[in-house]
């Protein structure tokens, strides 16, 4: 009888584009539905707009990125779990050609119903023994779900060794960049999970849903009102079902959601703000669903993280899912 | 014995309604009802609060105002019998609002009740007049409040309300010396412990609207301190019968003190589970329970809000503020006095989680006062 396995986030990487706009910089653009003192306030200066590149290419750049820089054999990536927070990263939306009738949000090509992304990057990388599955539906927390997912699925198959985590968005040309007063960059990340790995041991995952909320347009405002207290909820549910208390995190990984927003919650979940790695929201922005995975590989390469700390990553999907992740580094 | 006439002021508030509904049907003595004329009529007024109760012509509606000067707004004739006639007054207008400018509120609750003072100084025949204030004269205080304190002791106040009901005490204290007074301090009048009906719709109404709503993410306060709430039957039938004992002057409590307050985490608890019983679709919606946090806390995610400019966002802290501030200085109000004067009568406060779903309920059920 062998011991069970676990999980590890072993290798990660990112793209962002290289255009840079500042705060100002969108104003001047119309891209600012708000106030940009507001947005300067609550700690936002600059954000990565994607140019030509798609989401798909911004994936695919941060996959090939993540396998080059981990040096694992491609052969032996046995799942693509592509996830897509915005519902056109599931699409093949403007994706530079690849779909000969354009934009396959004109549901009427019945062709176009069927091409998929997660099998596109599984064909540009050459990972020709992985399996895909897109994630979907769940915003800024669909990286989450690949990860639990990940970790679930490798302690279920014996013959799953690593797993090829994906996420991408890039919002649309010329609309609001500013969103339930958070600041939106476009952006990509990648991760490989891989059995019985020993950096980021997946300690617990955890995910709460509210339906009710899922029309994010309509009801705005109940939706940030119900941030907080969920999100609290959420964070000390999964201290317990890790057995831990936040005295026990020696850093939390978060969303690049405001500043503000993070001063409020540290309050709330008993966590100083110096145990919150921030260093990104100015910088970079709310990538969607990259945030946290980027700020994990940063956090890291800073020498802010010691091998068997714990971290706690947290986010949340706008609209009705939050997410809350356990690692051990 | 001389037969009671007793002078109302008040009569169609929030506490005042429930006093006028039991004196009204009182036979053994004589009810003459100060109200001020809006735009309904006085009697008209009146009829509303009474309802079904064919009482009206027992009753002696005066059309008066007392920000009208020391003859409350009536001829020198009307006062002069009036004057001659009463031997109780029960003060019970005033201003509730929370959000008023001082010099508002305190026109109403600091110079008429002057102009109601100076009347009672008229009056030959006074046995008792009772003022009613508020337990929350005490401000920012903490701890224990007893009916012999007064004020806020320096530490300020949490809205105009609270100061010029404080001034208004000191005005009340000073004239004991030389009349029969009394003043009773309420603490908050959530409804009726039997039926949960609520004459007026307050902060605490408002709050639990927030709370349906999902709009109240957090809360101000100290999760085991205790939250002061009184049904309004237990008020109507305390103050009437210190006015029926005419005790010596003093201050009394009518709160539910230590033995049957509970705490916030309790009463928000209880909040979310009456809303969940008795609206089950409510359900759906997984409103979190709000937070209870600290001062500090509460501040910054209001003035984040305010910094958003969302008016619904802003419209909702705002209104949490303008009374949850309170709940960030608990304290306990001693009733000793009150309990000791009352128990003669049986009457004491019930324990708050005992009657307090049916406020919710009633608040559910008549959509906040919109479906009456």
């Amino acid at each position: 009888m062998h011991s069970p396995s676990h999980a590890g986030i072993q290798s990660i990487a990112e793209y962002l584009p290289a255009q840079v706009a500042s705060v100002g910089d969108l104003h001047d653009r119309g891209l600012l539905r708000g106030s940009p003192d507001t947005l300067r306030s609550f700690g936002f200066e600059t954000v990565h707009i994607a140019g030509d590149e798609s989401n798909l290419d911004m994936a695919i750049a941060a996959a090939e990125k993540v396998l080059e820089e981990s040096g694992f054999d491609r052969d032996d990536i046995g799942m693509i779990l592509y996830a897509a927070a915005l519902n056109s990263s599931s699409t093949l939306w403007n994706s530079n050609g690849r779909s000969p009738n354009g934009s396959v949000l004109h549901l009427e090509s019945v062709p176009d119903l069927f091409k998929y992304p997660a099998s596109l990057i599984q064909s540009e990388l050459d990972l020709t023994h992985a399996s895909v599955v897109g994630i979907n539906q769940l915003g800024c927390a669909s990286i989450f779900a690949a990860l639990r997912m990940a970790r679930a699925l490798i302690v279920a198959e014996d013959d799953l060794t690593a797993v090829l985590c994906v996420s991408a968005d890039k919002f649309p040309a010329g609309r609001h960049r500013d969103l339930a007063y958070n600041l939106v960059s476009d952006g990509a990340c990648a991760a490989i999970v891989r059995r019985d790995g020993e950096t980021n041991r997946i300690v617990e995952c955890t995910q709460v849903t509210k339906g009710a909320l899922w029309d994010s347009e309509e009801i705005e405002n109940e939706i940030i009102a119900a941030y907080f207290p969920t999100a609290k909820a959420l964070v000390e549910r999964t201290l317990t079902k890790a057995g831990l208390v936040m005295d026990d995190i020696a850093l939390v990984i978060p969303h690049n959601v405001s500043l503000r927003s993070w001063e409020i919650l540290g309050r709330l979940i008993g966590c100083p703000a110096d145990r919150i790695y921030t260093e990104n929201i100015a910088r970079v922005g709310h990538t969607i669903a990259s945030d946290n995975l980027l700020n994990l590989r940063h956090a890291t390469e800073s020498g802010a993280i010691e091998k068997g700390d714990y971290l706690l990553l947290f986010t949340f999907g706008y609209g009705s899912n939050w997410a809350c992740m356990i690692v051990e580094h | 014995m001389r037969r009671h006439s007793i002078l109302l002021t008040g009569a169609t508030g929030a506490v005042g309604s429930d006093l006028l509904r039991r004196l009204a049907t009182r036979k053994d003595l004589d009810l003459n009802v100060l109200v001020r004329r809006t735009n309904v009529e006085p009697c008209e007024r009146v009829k509303t609060v009474l309802g079904d109760l064919e009482v009206l012509a027992r009753l002696n509606v005066l059309d008066g105002d007392i920000c009208r000067g020391p003859t409350l707004g009536l001829s020198d004739t009307a006062l002069t019998a009036l004057q001659r006639e009463t031997t109780h007054i029960i003060h019970a207008a005033g201003s509730t609002s929370f959000a008023l400018p001082l010099a508002d509120a305190r026109a109403a609750n600091v110079w008429g009740s002057r102009n109601v003072l100076d009347f009672a100084r008229g009056c030959t025949s006074l046995e008792c007049g009772a003022f009613l204030s508020t337990v929350y004269v005490s401000g920012k205080r903490r701890g224990d409040f007893a009916e012999s304190d007064y004020g806020d002791a320096g530490r300020g106040f949490v809205n105009s309300y609270e100061e010029s009901k404080a001034e208004m005490e000191e005005m009340i204290r000073q004239a004991m010396n030389e009349l029969p007074l009394i003043l009773i301090r309420l603490s908050t009048v959530v409804g009726d412990s039997a039926t949960g009906k609520v004459n007026r719709f307050n902060t605490i109404h408002h709050a639990i609207r927030l709370f349906y709503s999902g709009l109240a993410p957090m809360i101000p306060g100290d999760p085991d301190e205790p939250v002061d709430i009184v049904s309004s039957d237990f008020v109507a039938a305390a103050t009437l019968n210190l006015l029926d004992q005419a005790p010596r002057p003093g201050v009394f409590h009518l709160a539910a003190g230590r033995d049957s307050s509970n705490s916030l985490q309790d009463l928000i608890g209880e909040t979310m589970s009456a809303l969940s019983q008795y609206r089950p679709e409510w359900r759906k919606r997984s409103v979190e329970r709000p937070v209870i946090v600290d001062l500090d806390t509460y501040e910054l995610f209001v003035r984040s809000v305010e910094e958003t400019g969302n008016p619904v966002l802003q419209g909702a802290t705002r209104a949490i503020r303008s009374f949850a501030y309170q709940l960030a200085h608990p304290k306990v109000f001693e009733t000793r006095h009150a309990a000791a004067t009352l128990a003669w009568n049986g009457i004491a406060p019930q324990p708050s989680l005992a009657y307090y779903p049916r406020v919710v309920k009633y608040c559910l059920e008549s959509n906040w006062g919109m479906r009456r």
